[in-house]
């Protein structure tokens, strides 16, 4: 079993590497982990998914961790608590220095003390605050829970709940009060951060703590995170996928790959000159607002299966520079400098053969932009989508009353041939809506929705043919979703799901050249061999290849236009890259229109931009801004697209993470949406002009694409030129918990 | 139906249209034949569910038992004579005379001949009630749950006047009124109601299944609605099903056994319950010692096929899942179960 020969070996190299303590200690270590191995018994083999880890976690700083799904760090947060689950075995050292001499070995702890010291010493917050609370009991009766099982004060315990959860620009009284379901998912997030901070502990571990959240969730959350860190002196070890989120927050940066850090420095250092060759090439590979469009390309290959991690340096097959002694040998840490090391043998030349900055040879991208035709495929005219509130299960079910949710509001939209159009904006704004109104898959309220001409509601009712017959515009109008985990039939493999689109228009076709089709496809797309991904069940494969498939089978149908609902947010962000590449090639090659719906403003400009497409900017049912791609990055001139612009995380680690420049970080109700402007209540520009009006996108029609629902764009004889600046008052209920304290933060 | 025509921009993809550097155009080479394709139809439908099932002790051991019943209800009755009056002394014990293997009732008939001339019209009840109650509520249940809307308000208020009818009452009155003389009948009045519990679990089932992106995605392909509830929804109940249809099955023979042995059901044919019933009734088995054998073979009978039963279903959802499937399928990669590995991993950690 040469497999197994292949661990050993890779072991006992790694145990020279984890020897070389020297380069990663640091002045006063809070937490000191070495040698931290996990490892699972798999019928495969022993499947190592922690190898030989040392790492110092150094009093008072912000510590961020940085690697791709599967490269380890969710074992690295329980390996620091103990806290692996059977059947894995954790091997190594992990001490806790609290306050002076005293050490605390963690590994040695008895289950009592462990619980002890996870809530009282280090606490930790995971993603998906949802399943962390008990639906059945208030926030309150969970702080006092957890105050009460660990023999705390009650009174000051309390005390300090109340002032973390208003640190964290909540409402105590109101938060305490509530049942977990009554809280918007970025308050359970928050709230959750408060509960895991009452008993004053030392070290905060958060293991993807946001990546459930919007983008300007994310952000506030993070901005607050560093006010909290100042005022509690707390130790905050920052686990994420995403390197531009914890790139301005984050002290040090390491970097994990493959199941051991390849690069720790701090994190200006780390981003201004990064060495290690993995490092460079995930920091072109992850979508952010500033590097130009042709300079980001995806990774090369596949992240190693931890049964069989590659001999040598774990990163050779990918890396551009790997050698003979790569093979052979596993790197130990080259100090870059004295508190940044590299664990790779040329490390000196990574930055000349992977250049970061434009120089050339680099620059030649394929520009997608294809012919727009004149005519519109599909146009949405005055749309207007309710939902009653009872009949909704989803995300909105968690408000009582019956009541009527405008999801869109009065939309005109028309999407051409070739045309690329994004939807950006905070969940709940209706952009997924308004992306199934347009193929068709949701039925408008009011308004029509026309497929080249023909109402596509009209075809499908009436019993009369019509000018394009229904069958055809469904078979125009597909959709990618967004979970690539329930996209496909989890009981059919790959080859049955791809064959039904066939059986169903193309029932003639001979079946061997069915199978030959989706074969030649699957090779197309990168998954090869495709006779052995064709007998896959969805769960053989990784979230990009189901992706792939989802792809595949929407492009069978030889669309016009294709929904893609959020189709990348969920892959690893070094792989983003790669399918939006993708399915712009398959664009070029099919002549197909995207519709991407995409919380995340990067994700939009890569795409948009690469196509040459547009990005509409959507805001509680309503697109307050839409434009050409660039224009939109670059100049946005809605008060609302510039705070989607600020919660963007780049790469820039000079600009700290700032305050958000807007007042109220919760989205009101979208049951009762506000009057006039609907963005008033968090708009810094707001005037009480805005309050009574409704601005509209035709409202000053200066003749560009580029065109802005708000009063700032109307001429100076509008009337909120001369109204009054709006002042919070603290009972505005429309106002986002806590949107009173945060009035004083924003005139900067 | 000319869709090629109306395409405005000529972009519909058919096989002679694209050009051949688009894997959209491809054209399969070679010719797989249709033997080949029985074949591993064979190996998909037939040769990778039994394998799975034998792979699991318990599945096996039920799947012996049953068989054994079927092979005693088919060839058994073929091999041993029906039991005869006086064909021997009265009441002999089991094992003491090896021409009455299991002894002999208070008439001289051979108890082991009687257990076996009892299974065909057992088995027949069994399916036909199983077979009942399932095909009812699947029929009802996802109908109901797909289609929604006033077929939905219509089948379950059928359902939950169903439902709320107490059952053995209602059977009893049937029975009764009908005197009901074939197996077959008999099955399908024993679960005349009891199909409606499990309708409106498959429905409320079909609710949360047709919500998947991937029944979504379906529709959105224009692919029909029977095509869909069959491909998309159906799979992912039938472990669910089987697990039901097992169950009602073993409802089945103890309904019936219970109502033959209060003498409800009219005594037709030679029946396990009817055993039981004269044992009690004209040997007084449940007193004395001599006439115990009467009762109790019977009793084992039904005790030995019940518990096969609930074995199968228990090894059975395996069948039905797709990770276990993907790997007794032959044409996968040996390879593959690294992502229900890293998969799982991650759930431990999360948990
Ligand atoms: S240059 Fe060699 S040591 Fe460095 S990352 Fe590449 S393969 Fe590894
Ligand atoms: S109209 Fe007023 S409230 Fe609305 S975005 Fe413009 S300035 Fe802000």
């Amino acid at each position: 079993m040469s497999k197994t020969d292949d661990t050993q070996t890779a072991t006992t190299a790694g145990t020279g590497a984890g020897t070389d303590l020297s380069s990663i200690r640091v002045d006063d270590p809070i937490v000191e982990i070495r040698n931290a191995s996990v490892t699972f018994d798999m019928e495969r083999g022993e499947s190592r998914v922690l190898d030989e880890v040392s790492l110092d976690i150094e009093r008072d700083e912000i510590l961020g961790i940085v690697g791709e799904s599967g490269s380890g760090k969710s074992m690295f947060a329980s390996a620091l608590l103990d806290a692996i689950v059977n059947p894995g075995v954790l091997t190594g050292d992990v001490t806790y220095h609290p306050q002076g001499d005293a050490e605390v070995d963690v590994l040695g702890l008895s289950p009592e003390q462990l619980r002890e010291l996870r809530w009282e010493e280090i606490s930790m917050v995971f993603q998906g605050a949802q399943s962390s609370f008990n639906p059945t009991i208030t926030i309150r009766a969970h702080f006092e829970e957890t105050i009460e099982a660990h023999n705390y004060n009650m009174e000051q315990a309390m005390a300090h709940a109340r002032e973390l959860l208003s640190d964290l620009y909540m409402d105590p009284d109101r938060v305490l009060d509530s049942y977990p379901h009554e809280l918007s998912g970025g308050m359970q997030q928050r709230t959750l951060i408060a509960l895991s901070l009452v008993l004053e502990p030392n070290v905060l571990v958060m293991d993807e703590p946001t990546a459930a959240l919007d983008l300007l969730m994310q952000r506030s959350i993070l901005s607050l995170l560093e006010d909290l860190q100042e005022k509690y002196d707390l130790s905050i070890v920052f686990i994420t996928h995403d390197l531009p989120l914890v790139a301005g927050l984050a002290d040090r940066l390491a970097v994990m790959y493959a199941f051991e850090f390849v690069e720790i420095g701090p994190a200006s250092d780390l981003i201004g000159n990064p060495t290690h060759p993995y490092t460079r090439a995930l920091l072109k590979a992850v979508p952010n607002l500033d590097t130009p469009l042709s300079e980001m390309r995806p990774i090369d290959g596949m992240a190693p299966d931890p049964v069989d991690v590659p001999q040598g340096c774990s990163y050779h097959p990918r890396c551009p520079l790997a050698d003979e002694t790569c093979r052979a040998e596993d790197p130990t840490y080259h100090d870059v400098t004295s508190d940044h090391q590299s664990a790779c043998f040329h490390w000196e030349d990574s930055a000349e053969a992977i250049p970061l900055s434009t120089d050339g040879e680099h620059g030649e991208t394929q520009a997608f932009a294809g012919e727009q035709s004149d005519e519109p495929v599909v146009s949405l005219e005055d749309v207007d989508v309710h939902f009653d509130q009872v009949s909704d299960g989803g995300l909105l079910s968690v408000f009582q009353e019956p009541d009527t949710v405008h999801a869109v509001d009065d939309i005109s939209l028309d999407v051409y041939e070739n045309d690329v159009v994004t939807l950006v904006g905070e969940s709940g704004c209706g952009k997924t809506t308004l992306g199934k109104a347009v193929i068709g898959a949701q039925r408008p309220t009011d308004g029509t929705v026309a497929y080249r001409g023909q109402d596509i509601w009209e075809a499908k009712d009436s019993r009369r043919e019509t000018d394009i017959p229904y069958e055809h515009i469904r078979r125009s109008l597909q959709m990618i979703h967004q979970d690539p985990g329930s996209s496909l039939n989890p009981n059919r493999k790959v080859a049955a799901s791809l064959k039904a689109p066939l059986k169903r228009w193309e029932p003639d076709m001979d079946p061997d050249d069915r199978q030959e089709r989706i074969l030649s496809l699957l090779e197309y797309v990168g998954m090869s061999p495709p006779g052995d991904y064709a007998q896959r069940y969805p769960h053989q494969l990784s979230g990009g290849e189901k992706q792939r498939v989802a792809l595949i089978r929407a492009l069978l149908m030889n669309p016009d236009v294709i929904l893609a609902d959020e189709a990348v947010s969920a892959l690893d962000v070094s792989l983003r890259v790669e399918v939006m590449d993708l399915m712009l090639e398959l664009q070029d090659l099919f002549d197909t229109s995207y519709v991407f719906i995409s919380h995340n403003l990067s994700n939009a400009r890569y795409f948009s931009g690469k196509a040459g497409g547009r990005i509409g900017v959507m805001y509680l049912g309503e697109l307050v801004e839409i434009g050409p791609a660039e224009q939109i990055i670059n100049d946005p001139q809605h008060p609302y697209t510039k705070v989607l612009r600020w919660s963007t995380a780049d790469l820039d680690i000079e600009e700290t993470v700032e305050d958000p420049p807007l007042r109220g970080i919760d989205i009101p109700d979208p049951v009762d949406p506000p009057s006039g402007c609907r963005f008033h209540t968090r708009c810094p520009e707001a005037r009480e002009a805005c309050t009574r009006a409704q601005p509209t996108l035709d409202g000053h029609d200066d003749g560009t694409e580029h065109r802005t629902a708000c009063f700032r764009e109307y001429d100076e004889s509008h009337e909120y030129w001369e109204s009054e600046p709006i002042v919070d008052d603290a009972d505005d209920a429309d106002v986002a918990v806590g949107g009173s304290d945060s009035d004083a933060r924003t005139d900067e | 139906m000319s869709i090629e025509e109306t395409v405005p921009d000529g972009g519909t993809i058919t096989g002679d249209e694209a050009s051949a550097d688009t894997p959209f155009g491809t054209v399969s080479s070679g010719t797989m034949s249709r033997r080949d394709r029985y074949k591993m139809l064979a190996n998909e439908w037939v040769i990778a569910p039994f394998k799975i099932l034998w792979d699991d002790w318990r599945a096996r051991v039920g799947t012996l038992i049953i068989l054994a019943y079927v092979l005693m209800g088919t060839v058994g009755v073929r091999l041993v004579d029906p039991p005869r009056v006086g064909e021997g002394d009265r009441l002999v014990s089991p094992f003491e005379d090896m021409s009455h293997p299991l002894g002999t009732d208070n008439m001289g008939n051979d108890i082991f001949a009687q257990i076996v001339h009892a299974t065909p019209p057992m088995l027949e009840m069994i399916v036909a009630g199983a077979v009942f109650t399932t095909v009812m509520a699947v029929v009802v249940g996802t109908l109901s749950g797909y289609k929604g809307g006033w077929t939905d308000q219509l089948l379950m208020t059928f359902n939950d006047i169903l439902m709320t009818i107490p059952g053995l009452p209602l059977v009893i009155v049937i029975a009764v009124i009908l005197e009901p003389r074939s197996p077959w009948l008999v099955g399908v009045i024993i679960t005349v109601n009891a199909w409606a519990g499990l309708a409106r679990a498959i429905r409320s089932q079909v609710l949360t299944l047709r919500e998947e992106s991937y029944v979504e995605a379906s529709r959105l392909m224009g692919i029909s609605t029977p095509q869909i509830v069959m491909k998309d929804i159906m799979p992912g109940l039938m472990p669910y099903i089987l697990v039901n249809f097992v169950n009602s099955a073993r409802s089945v023979i103890f309904a019936s056994v219970g109502l033959y042995f209060l003498g409800i059901l009219p005594f037709t044919e030679l029946n396990w319950g009817v055993m039981m019933n004269l044992s009690y009734e004209t040997g007084g088995a449940l007193y004395t010692w001599e006439t115990a054998h009467w009762l109790l073979a019977p009793m084992v009978t039904i005790v030995i096929l019940s518990f096969g039963l609930i074995l199968f279903s228990q090894g059975t959802d395996r069948v039905f899942n797709p990770r276990v499937r993907a790997r007794h399928t032959s044409a996968a990669d040996p390879e593959e179960g690294d992502e229900d590995m890293s998969g799982e991993v991650a759930t431990h950690i999360r948990g």
